[in-house]
């Protein structure tokens, strides 16, 4: 009897599984179940240089972290200030340029969430996630 | 008083099952925000995320309709417990989270603002099972 609470939720958590596992089945080709990114966002340092021109960097660090450092021509834009910064971005922007984001290291989310909105607010194409982020920028540039 | 608790039963499960059908719609967002406290790797947080707002679902559902009532409160005190104390753990370790406990409308609540309600849902659940002792031992 005093072991009642303990069997009841031991069902509903069995029971939670089930359309849990109908819903995944259903997302199944939607989510990326390895990665928080998925591979087709994901672009490589080498990749991403060779793009030349064709590719616009955006820096989606804090402010400061932009000001010691960063990619050359690359644009400051993170969630911090994201109205203010958007509008002084987006000018640069056109159909045939890559967009490439960065945050510090592969550990950061802040690229993967700015790649994110430029792609669901400004319905910006071909929005990339530099792989490894600034630190794996900085280790192919010494 | 039974009228009242009733009450309690159905805004504490109702809270559940409206966060988790916030959550149900987008479960990749919300692997997102799991994955936003940096405490388990993607592959963990993206199977949560499909897995907890159903959980949520059926627990609130058993504290409204009293139908594995004891076990839905079990598991609703947990899930706020855990909660809580990833929201302060992530504070402490300065990460700036998005709960979405509620989806996109939670997004842009404060930390206090986090901590309020989550304080105000675990005093209502533990108010709940101090109800279901009292009514047990009158009977």
């Amino acid at each position: 009897m005093k072991l009642r609470f303990l069997r009841e939720g031991l069902i509903l958590v069995a029971l939670a599984a089930l359309p849990a596992i109908g819903e995944g089945i259903y997302f199944r080709d939607k989510v990326s179940w390895q990665s928080s990114i998925p591979a087709s966002e994901l672009v490589i340092v080498d990749q991403a240089r060779s793009w030349g021109d064709g590719a616009l960097w955006v820096d989606a660090r804090p402010d400061d972290d932009f000001a010691k450092d960063h990619v050359p021509g690359a644009f400051s834009l993170n969630e911090d200030r994201w109205n203010e910064l958007l509008p002084q971005f987006l000018p640069n922007w056109s159909p045939d340029k890559k967009v490439i984001v960065y945050c510090s290291a592969e550990s950061c989310n802040a690229a993967r969430d700015v790649a994110k909105r430029l792609r669901d607010e400004a319905q910006l194409k071909d929005v990339f996630v530099l792989q490894g982020g600034w630190e794996e920028w900085v280790k192919k540039n010494r | 008083m039974k009228f009242v608790w009733r009450i309690v039963d159905v805004v504490v499960g109702g809270v559940f099952v409206y966060a988790g059908a916030l959550k149900v719609l987008d479960p990749i967002q919300f692997g997102l925000d799991i994955d936003n406290y940096k405490s388990l790797p993607w592959f963990v947080s993206v199977r949560l995320a499909f897995y907890f707002p159903w959980l949520e679902i059926l627990c609130g559902l058993a504290v409204i309709f009293h139908v594995r009532y004891r076990g839905g409160l079990s598991i609703l005190s947990a899930l706020t417990l855990i909660f809580i104390g990833a929201t302060i753990a992530a504070k402490t370790r300065g990460l700036d989270i998005t709960c979405g406990c509620f989806g996109h409308a939670s997004q842009k609540w404060s930390f206090p603002q986090h901590m309020a309600l989550d304080l105000a849902i675990l005093i209502g659940l533990v108010a709940l099972w101090f109800a279901t002792r009292l009514r047990r031992a009158t009977l």
